[in-house]
């Protein structure tokens, strides 16, 4: 059995289903191959913060590109992508930290980002209810904001289907066939063949699997954090709170249903992919959350979960085509992968069909050295 | 739920990621033997045969300030958050 595509995208999270809607929208024949269903890696396991505050130029300008998007969204998908801009409030705890902080506010400002930074009063009047038991002020970006994953990536999977595209889901790819240095089709796990000119690895944590398939190293690893829900709850407060402490964690409310979302970044890091749940991070995030808030200790939560990061070397995503021609890669989003999607979608599509994006993405690229880490990751 | 299934999502999971049935206050225990038969109706996949989510805890609803085994004492009743609903 064959088909035949302009495209083929490998995994149906945000990253494929974005890039695979804007080459859609370049009027290419799109399918979107997906091992087990839409949404079923890191994308449904998300909590849906959307941020500009990032320390790297690139990132900044990507995602307040994203940012921009994603007030946009519901409408170019016509799907309500509960987009809010509740804003980020990033805590700073010491000096190293405030300092982290103001560094990239100055980065920030030059790319015209509305952040800046607030003393502790004002961090309690933007987040009622915060202890500020310790706090020497915080990074604070009211443009930020938040959105539901799945609507979003749902959401652009019916579009591209809406153009003449497909998506496959328990499509396992097993094979990424070449002729010379060309992609020329990929196989699946029932021998079925895609002929396409074009394939897009888009496949998360399992990208360097799938980079094998086409001799290609693609530097990506698992992490695994853990997150929580809870019960809806009246209107406390609008933005994400991030708190860095090593003992620390993030967390936003929903602004439609009132529910709390939020996780935290183990130390020492948990790797490998693995999404079982753990006694101890059902009983630190909730200590955590309430020495934030105290007002929150009555709040019950509904559900633990746990999915995986999916890290580059440097924090930074890897992008671009391939030493096979043909063959692209969009992984390594490093837990950034859904606040990415609209805008790295638009321009990979642009890299593919014009071999250059409006917002050049070169630091991104697979084949760059890898330098100085993302200091707000 | 009918239009959903429809659209082609055709396991208890992939409905989930659609509507998060199955994420509320039942965590499942309630409506998702219910959306197995609607899924059954719609594509004839026998209910039986659908596999299950993976369940997560907690068994049932527990405050923050009991997981994180904050003493009664250090919270005052009269400022905490109201539940919706």
């Amino acid at each position: 059995m064959r088909s035949t595509a302009d495209v083929v995208v490998i995994g149906a999270g945000v990253i494929g289903a974005a890039t695979g809607y804007y080459l859609a929208k370049r009027g290419l024949k799109v399918l979107v191959l997906e091992r087990d269903f839409p949404c079923s890696g890191s994308t449904g396991r998300c909590i849906g913060g959307i941020r500009a505050q990032f320390s790297h130029d690139l990132t900044i300008r990507v995602m307040m590109e994203s940012v921009r998007m994603f007030r946009g969204l519901s409408d170019e998908l016509g799907e309500d992508v509960e987009w809010y801009s509740g804003g980020y409030l990033f805590l700073a705890f010491d000096e190293k930290r405030k300092q982290a902080f103001s560094d990239a506010i100055a980065i920030q400002m030059r790319y015209g980002l509305d952040v800046r930074f607030v003393l502790p009063d004002e961090c309690e009047k933007i987040a009622p209810g915060l202890d500020p038991t310790g706090l020497i002020g915080g990074a604070y970006c009211p443009t930020d904001g938040q959105a539901n994953p799945f609507k979003v990536t749902y959401g652009y999977l019916e579009g591209i289907k809406r153009m003449g595209g497909g998506l496959v889901a328990g499509c396992e790819v097993k094979q990424v066939n070449r002729v010379g240095d060309k992609v020329v089709s990929v196989t699946d796990a029932k021998g079925h063949d895609y002929a396409c000119n074009m394939v897009l690895n888009a496949a998360g944590c399992w990208a360097d699997e799938v980079g094998a398939m086409a001799g290609v190293k693609v530097p990506v690893t698992a992490d695994r954090h853990e997150s929580l829900v809870t019960e809806a709850v009246e209107r406390v407060f609008n933005p994400m709170l991030v708190d860095y402490r090593s003992d620390g964690c993030y967390f936003v409310q929903h602004s439609g249903t009132g529910h709390f979302i939020g996780c935290y970044t183990p130390v020492p890091l948990v790797p490998g992919h693995d999404v079982e749940v753990t006694e101890e991070f059902i009983t630190e995030m909730p200590r955590r959350m309430v020495r934030l808030v105290p007002k929150l200790a009555g709040v019950k939560v509904l559900r633990q979960w746990a999915g995986s990061y999916e890290m580059s070397p440097d924090g930074n995503p890897l992008c671009g085509e391939t030493s096979v021609r043909g063959f692209y890669v969009s992984s390594g989003m490093s837990g950034h992968g859904f606040m990415f999607g609209p805008a790295l979608g638009r321009l990979m599509a642009e890299q593919m069909v014009d071999g250059r994006a409006s917002i050049p993405l070169d630091e991104f690229f697979l084949s760059r050295s890898f330098g100085k880490a993302e200091a707000m990751k | 739920m009918r239009r959903v299934i429809r659209m082609g999502y055709h396991s208890l999971e992939a409905v989930k990621r659609v509507l998060r049935t199955g994420m509320g206050h039942c965590q499942g225990r309630g409506c998702l033997r219910l959306i197995a038969r609607l899924i059954q109706e719609e594509t004839g996949i026998p209910a039986s045969e659908q596999k299950l989510p993976r369940p997560r805890p907690p068994l049932k609803p527990l405050p923050l300030g009991l997981l994180g085994a904050f003493e009664d004492e250090e919270r005052s009743s009269k400022d905490q958050v109201r539940i919706n609903g």
